[in-house]
């Protein structure tokens, strides 16, 4: 089993590569892990805390009517809106000829999968997004009937260097033609 | 001996493609013919519908659609501050030595322009239009560009007559502003292959059918010039709010056998319109440039136009009639042109504006332009600030505060975001393989 750790400069990501052991010989797993934001949590916490007094002030002090529940909807959807759920790493396995699996593992136990099916992907590519505030690299998956780009990693944004070597095996893998681009 | 500096540049300006215009077109022939050079080009525009996002043109030239919705005449909201994030993103991770700016009323390229200055970059300007002192909106304009200019490296204008204008409108060194014509692509605009006969004389109208493109004159001129030469004809292409005038004046005189409207012309059918007359008219109130009637001429047409603006500077005046924007004298320039038509070779004229005007000695022009803003000296605020405060009693202390405002924001965004943490983007190398096949090269920086 090979194993290969990349930081970057942040040591925000972090990237480790298996390449399949004596057992399962040919499945290739592309892992990126994230370090968790103690502010963010910390400042996550007091959103929510914040959100519960108020909510409770609106249902003990104020009577029940339509302007209370009105407030106590908004209050929940700040709630929401400052939650923070951390992802602890996303992980792509490539079984190659037969699919790609795309998983999600968040800090709270809880696990998000999804497979693809080799048939069903036309070609890996990266794509250089916009925002009105920033840019930033996606790997993405274009899938044969499909309008819209699967992203690869769903929840994180890791930078170029640790999606090129993510990208290339996608393409050794899956891709159909070779030759028109490197 | 150290080879030619390559650059890596910049262009930001609301105008650009899908929409059509001088400034599009100038920017796009701008940037292909510098990337041809060996320089790396990146533009940056608003999102113009539903394209939002990076594309590549022609050549690898790379075009950022920022997902900011234009607001008021194809102009991004006026922010002040609000571009400054993803400006120094596309400047930190294409790795940009010069921002060259264009247009005057464009919000995005006077901002983009404040912020490459805060951050310490190089900055070029180009103005393509002349504008009035007078009225409340050249007023302010001229206030946001005396803003701009008053801490530009090198300016660029596309006439004399353009220099002039800029340099009163905004108080600018005029050592500082270089003059760099436009050009046309002679290769799209060719003469017809049959030279047309002279029993019947067309003259042909293309422009926005507009008070500032003179459509007013043409109400007054056209009826005249028929009834005075019986084997003229009009054909007029464009549309506009003015349009409406010239189909009353249609009806008016009876000329619809003699005057044909068609409408919109998309610019790839322009030169099929063109090659179907003899003369081009050109009834502009105020031009800084006007490559319309450089267009013509490399189609073989005769034209007459008003002089006003830097209409003169354009053409050699065997190829031109000039008049005073006045029906009378506009009749009188027509009727000289018509007499001059037999002695004119449209081949001979294509000819010699391929000589006269190319797009490559523009990029080449430019290029000198850039190499003197780079060796301009790199300025702290502190040094900056006092070049605002020349551009008024008031006005020079709220725009220091704008600056100081702007280098706070950036020291902010220092900290939140820091420089470091922005990843270069690597190179797209446009190649041509064995097959003739274009392909492209990533190139990690």
């Amino acid at each position: 089993m090979s194993c290969l750790l990349f930081h970057n400069d942040k040591d925000k990501y972090r990237y480790s590569h298996h390449n399949g052991d004596s057992t399962c010989k040919g499945i290739d797993v592309h892992e990126i892990f994230m370090a968790k934001s103690r502010v963010r949590l910390l400042l996550s916490h007091i959103g929510i805390l914040v959100c519960l007094v108020n909510c409770y002030i609106s249902l003990v002090k104020d009577k029940l009517c339509s302007s209370s529940i009105w407030k106590i909807t908004v209050i929940l959807l700040f709630a929401k809106f400052v939650q923070y759920k951390p992802v602890k790493k996303e992980s792509i396995v490539i079984l190659p000829e037969f699919g790609v699996q795309l998983e999600t593992h968040y800090w709270s136990g809880q696990i998000a999968r999804r497979f693809v099916p080799g048939g069903k992907i036309l070609r890996p590519v990266l794509n250089d997004c916009v925002t009105p505030f920033t840019c930033y690299w996606s790997l993405a998956l274009i899938l044969r009937g499909e309008d819209q780009l699967m992203l690869v990693f769903q929840e994180l944004k890791p930078p170029l260097k640790l999606l090129v070597p993510i990208w290339k095996a996608l393409r050794s893998s899956f891709d159909v033609k070779e030759g028109s681009s490197t | 001996m150290d080879g030619p500096q390559r650059h890596r540049i910049l262009m930001v300006s609301d105008f650009f493609y899908p929409n059509f215009g001088g400034v599009e077109s100038h920017i796009y022939y701008l940037s292909q013919c510098l990337i041809k050079l060996g320089h790396k080009v990146v533009i940056t525009t608003h999102a113009y519908g539903n394209r939002s996002g990076v594309r590549y043109m022609t050549g690898g030239l790379k075009v950022y659609y920022i997902p900011w919705r234009p607001f008021l005449m194809q102009n991004t909201l006026p922010t002040f501050y609000g571009t400054l994030p993803i400006i120094r993103t596309i400047l930190i991770r294409e790795r940009i030595s010069v921002v060259h700016g264009h247009q005057a009323f464009s919000t995005l390229c006077h901002e983009a322009l404040m912020h490459a200055r805060t951050l310490g970059y190089k900055a070029v300007f180009t103005d393509h239009s002349l504008y009035r002192f007078a009225d409340v909106g050249s007023i302010h304009m001229n206030k946001v560009l005396q803003f701009t200019l008053a801490d530009i490296d090198q300016a660029i204008c596309v006439s004399h007559t353009s220099k002039e204008n800029t340099v009163l409108r905004s108080g600018i060194d005029p050592e500082k502003v270089f003059v760099i014509p436009n050009a046309v692509d002679t290769a799209m605009f060719t003469p017809a292959p049959k030279r047309l006969c002279y029993d019947e004389i067309v003259i042909v109208v293309i422009s926005r059918l507009v008070y500032r493109k003179g459509a007013d004159l043409l109400v007054e001129v056209i009826p005249e010039v028929c009834q005075l030469n019986p084997n003229v004809r009009f054909v007029i292409g464009g549309d506009g709010l003015k349009r409406v005038r010239l189909e009353e004046m249609r009806e008016k005189y009876s000329l619809q056998d003699r005057v044909e409207m068609l409408g919109a012309v998309p610019h790839a059918q322009v030169r099929s319109v063109l090659v179907s007359g003899h003369i081009f008219l050109n009834s502009s109130l105020t031009e800084a440039f006007c490559i319309a009637i450089l267009e013509a001429a490399s189609c073989g047409l005769l034209t007459v136009s008003t002089r006003v603006g830097g209409v003169p500077e354009v053409l050699p005046d065997d190829m031109i009639v000039l008049a005073e924007p006045t029906p009378v004298d506009m009749i009188r320039a027509i009727k000289e042109a018509i007499e001059m038509l037999p002695n004119i070779n449209p081949q001979a004229m294509h000819d010699r504006v391929k000589k006269l005007y190319s797009w490559h000695d523009v990029a080449k022009r430019t290029e000198v332009v850039y190499d003197r803003a780079l060796l301009c000296s790199d300025v702290s605020l502190l040094q900056r600030l006092p070049r605002y405060l020349k551009c008024g009693p008031w006005a020079g202390k709220l725009f220091c505060l704008v600056m100081m405002i702007n280098f706070l924001l950036w020291q902010l965004l220092q900290f939140w975001q820091p420089s470091k943490s922005i990843e270069e983007v690597p190179d797209i190398l446009i190649l041509e393989n064995e097959d003739k096949e274009i392909c492209g090269k990533l190139r990690m920086p």
